[in-house]
């Protein structure tokens, strides 16, 4: 009877450390994040331009002017080019290389991996810079270049389509490292054993990747993809403000940015916070899928 | 079915020396077991064969053609690996024929091989199993059967039993065996596992740090040992040796000596040399409670049990002797007396350790094997 | 034969490194040039009359001293409070059984995948309300909220081996005893490189400052690099590089001295354990 009431004891204790241990971090997720998710979401409802003590609920007025708001289709455009670019760049283009360098070089891979997360500890808005000066269309070190070999470089800036392009680059510069090295770890993850009994059956190096390697790491593939798409979308509000400020003619603005600037430029608080709350709704997909997938496994456990 | 050749052979890692000057043959359609313990190089060797290792100096050839540069995929080979490698995303039967569908074979050749080799290994009814969802047996026949499909002229196994439990292993050496003769391909097979060696083995390859010690019949192995590290590293325990010295029939260890038989004596006459390790195994040591004439005594110092046997390690003059016994009655502290077969005796080289050979009259005289 | 192909994959694997490494390469030595030659002599690498002028006028233009000082604190003070509360979570989501625990550690995760400018307004109202605008501590508190920590260091912590754990419990250590004397100690690569990425992204922190920071005694290198840019052109390069340089210099030091740390930490982030 008593070692059973101390055993209980230990257990309300215990559960009462764990409490103790995480509150501090629940603290600031509460005020910093929670909050202000479901905070945003009650904005949506309202008209107010942040300032007025009086704010005006509209119902679903906001969500109505979404979606009639004719600057909508482009920016929705623009950020579904943005992040197909990106995603070849940041998930195709490092899984290609993440595999050879695992797989079929090797010597030079603590190298190879450290050199190419470096840029991904600098600050965007110095990548920014650099990528003004570099692509400079007149004095840039690849304009330079490019007339040694007869190209001239447009004026990006001003061209529709290709200050995505350029926006890309940027983030694209930033986010590589990263997704490179996790990726790496998953491709890795596959037994080496695996590799040589494809190689000892003669499979072409393209068949290794497509069939055993990427269905091996997609675990790691699909968190990849999710990350590309959030990081993509979060690290491309810098170069938006820094290059371009969603010019030319809201050219290059996404729904990041359009929310920042409905909310801070032009003062529409609850119009950007329903902007905020329908983008929220592709995050969640993200979210299902990651937990649906990834934290399940997909295929390999050992 | 693919001759092997290895000439030469080294491999090296940076300073490290895996594998020194390896000169051998493995015989068309033989089973030939490359045997050692571990880090002996034994699976660099089978790595080389494959191709998954580079040679750094030698050469490596194939029915007569020099491979040292020919990638794996183009050696004509399959292997079954120490941990299956099996495809763990793909089912039973995706694992069997992917490297058909990739060689483009027709579709009702690559349908008759995978039919016959899921009968021959058991597996029917698991065609559609993932890896996870089957027994370590079960994987270790999928990874068997996928290599067999590719009617390859060379069979590499990686210590394939290695993750069984005893009894399946059992089983499974005799299973391998038997695919063996039904397929005829040229094995070269990986243990650490003596009776396993010798079970399947046509022939056996001992390697010690990276070095070739013996190549022979398993039954040679045993009862003819070209050396001191073979006859101690086969059989279990192994063999005991002695250093001793010879004299007019008489040998000489320590204070005590063992009379020869006339046999021996001439052989050894004929040698010109005194100086000998003497080596008996010990099954071949006979233990009494009792002085008896040509006994020698000793104190029994450990007793391991085998089941139906024992091995008895009693002290003689300061140096440790393992006997096997059936007997059951002898105690840690108690004496012993015991005497050797003189007719079963081996008798190496003091310099270089090999076997000096036995006298005509032993000719295929057979001890028999026996394993633990 | 095997050689010749292996060097087709590391030509390729150089030319991408090539693109990710050039720009810093170009900034560094852009930095060091003068207006005319950077117009001039657009691709030397080694400047003809290398000059420290570009960097003598960001520092007649700004309080860089005051601006780098509050760099640090944030930075600092950030990754402090993230490293500590993470370890405390991430040991109470892998030592402790208690109701709720999965729920609540992928309500946690979650938010790692949610962007910042969901709840950017709501914490902008925040912090005006409390006063803290244009102020540094502003700039500290909405960047504590970041699950990226319990979740790596968590990783970290579950493959430490239980039995470690367990054979501790038998000699009767408590609780601080297991997480400093062994916990702790196993899982440092993890919490040094969590901690160093912490310091790094919160040095390089630009959207929520630049929200909230008014004057420029206040602010924080990115945003005193952005003083510099005008996207009307005419932009000096020269003096644009000297200040990417400043700011980028300590991210770059710290990661060359923890990268090992910190690529096998995200290294392992990767595979699902």
């Amino acid at each position: 009877m008593r070692v059973m009431k101390n055993k209980k004891n230990l257990i309300t204790q215990n559960t009462m450390i764990a409490y103790m241990l995480i509150l501090p971090a629940l603290l600031v997720f509460a005020i910093f994040m929670f909050y202000p998710l479901f905070y945003t979401a009650y904005l949506s409802f309202f008209d107010w331009n942040m300032i007025k003590p009086l704010k005006v609920f509209v119902g679903l007025d906001n969500y109505k002017a979404l979606f009639s708001d004719p600057l909508m289709p482009l920016v929705i455009k623009n950020t579904v080019v943005y992040i197909l670019i990106l995603l070849i760049l940041n998930c195709a283009a490092p899984y290609i290389l993440a595999f050879i360098l695992s797989f079929v070089v090797k010597k030079g891979r603590g190298f190879y991996k450290g050199a190419f997360f470096l840029p991904s500890v600098i600050s965007l808005v110095v990548g920014s810079i650099l990528y003004l000066w570099i692509l400079n269309p007149v004095s840039g070190p690849a304009a330079v270049a490019a007339e040694f070999m007869g190209i001239n470089i447009p004026i990006w800036s001003k061209t529709q389509g290709l200050v995505i392009v350029v926006l890309s680059i940027i983030t694209t510069w930033k986010i590589f490292g990263y997704n490179f090295i996790v990726i790496f770890g998953g491709v890795t993850g596959v037994p080496q054993e695996i590799i040589e009994a494809a190689k000892i059956d003669n499979i072409p190096l393209y068949k290794i990747f497509f069939d055993i390697v990427l269905p091996m790491s997609s675990a790691t593939g699909v968190y990849i993809f999710i990350m590309t798409i959030v990081q993509g979308l979060q690290y491309v509000f810098t170069p938006i403000k820094v290059v371009t400020q969603g010019g030319p003619d809201n050219a290059s603005s996404n729904v990041i940015y359009d929310i920042y600037q409905e909310g801070f430029l032009l003062y529409h608080t609850g119009y950007a916070s329903a902007m905020s709350i329908a983008a929220m709704v592709l995050f969640v997909i993200l979210l299902v899928i990651e937990f649906r997938y990834v934290e399940k496994g997909i295929y390999y456990e050992n | 079915m693919k001759e092997i050749v290895f000439e030469n052979v080294c491999k090296k890692y940076g300073k490290n020396t895996i594998i020194e000057n390896l000169n051998f043959t493995v015989h068309s359609g033989e089973r030939l077991i490359l045997l050692g313990a571990s880090g002996c190089g034994k699976s660099t060797t089978l790595r080389m064969i494959a191709g998954l290792e580079d040679i750094t100096s030698g050469n490596l050839y194939m029915n007569g053609q020099r491979v040292n540069d020919i990638v794996s995929g183009k050696r004509n080979l399959s292997m079954v690996f120490q941990n299956y490698a099996l495809y763990p995303h793909m089912t039973v039967t995706e694992n069997i024929i992917y490297g058909l569908k990739i060689q483009k074979l027709p579709q009702a050749e690559i349908h008759a091989r995978l039919t016959a080799a899921l009968g021959k290994l058991e597996l029917d009814g698991l065609e559609n199993r993932k890896p996870k969802d089957l027994s370590g047996g079960q994987r270790q026949r999928v990874a068997l059967a996928r290599a067999v499909v590719k009617r390859s002229e060379l069979l590499l196994l990686d210590e394939p039993l290695s993750n069984l439990d005893a009894q399946l292993r059992v089983h499974a050496r005799k299973e391998l065996v038997k695919i063996h003769q039904a397929y005829k391909q040229t094995f070269v097979y990986v243990t650490h596992d003596q009776v396993e060696a010798m079970t399947i083995g046509d022939r056996v390859a001992i390697l010690d740090k990276g070095r070739l010690q013996v190549i022979d019949t398993p039954n040679n192995v045993y009862n003819r040992p070209a050396n001191i590290f073979t006859a101690k590293f086969i059989g279990s325990p192994g063999m005991n040796i002695f250093k001793g010295s010879y004299s007019d029939h008489f040998l000489q260890l320590g204070k005590q000596s063992i009379k020869l038989s006339e046999a021996w004596s001439a052989y050894i006459g004929e040698k010109n040399c005194r100086e000998f390790y003497f080596g008996i195994r010990p099954e071949h040591i006979l233990l009494y409670r009792e002085k008896h004439r040509d006994t020698f005594a000793g104190v029994v110092k450990y007793v391991e049990e085998y089941g139906s046997r024992r091995g008895i390690y009693f002290e003689t003059e300061g140096s440790e002797v393992v006997a096997v016994t059936e007997a059951s009655d002898f105690k840690p502290g108690s004496n012993i007396y015991f005497a050797a077969d003189s007719d079963k005796l081996h008798i190496f080289d003091s310099k270089n350790k090999k076997n000096i050979g036995y006298p005509e009259v032993y000719h295929g005289n057979i001890y028999q094997y026996q394993s633990v | 034969m095997k050689i010749d192909s292996s060097l087709k994959w590391h030509v390729l694997l150089c030319i991408a490194l090539f693109v990710s490494l050039m720009p810093i390469v170009f900034a560094i030595s852009t930095s060091f040039k003068e207006l005319s030659e950077a117009y001039g002599n657009v691709l030397g690498l080694i400047p003809h009359n290398p000059t420290m002028a570009n960097y003598l006028r960001i520092f007649q233009e700004l309080p860089l001293n005051q601006i780098t000082l509050n760099t640090v604190i944030v930075a600092f003070a950030v990754t402090v409070f993230k490293i500590v509360t993470s370890v405390m979570a991430a040991y109470a989501f892998v030592y402790f059984n208690f109701k709720g625990k999965n729920l609540l550690y992928i309500i946690l995760i979650s938010t790692i995948f949610i962007p910042f400018t969901m709840t950017m307004i709501p914490n902008y109202l925040i912090i005006s309300q409390i006063g803290l605008r244009n102020n540094i501590i502003g700039v500290i508190l909405p960047q504590l909220s970041d699950a990226t920590g319990i979740f790596l260091i968590r990783q970290a912590m579950r493959s430490i081996p239980l039995s470690f754990i367990e054979a501790a419990r038998l000699e009767q250590a408590g609780i601080f005893h297991i997480m400093f004397g062994i916990v702790l100690p196993l899982a440092k690569p993890a919490v040094i490189s969590t901690g160093i990425m912490f310091f790094i992204n919160s040095w390089n922190e630009y959207v929520w400052p630049v929200l909230i920071l008014k004057d420029t005694a206040n602010y924080t290198l990115p945003l005193a690099l952005q003083l510099f840019i005008s996207s009307e052109g005419g932009t000096d390069f020269c003096v644009a590089m000297a200040v990417s340089v400043v700011t980028m210099i300590i991210p770059l030091g710290l990661y060359l001295i923890f990268q090992k740390y910190i690529i096998s930490t995200f290294t392992s982030s990767g595979v699902k354990g």
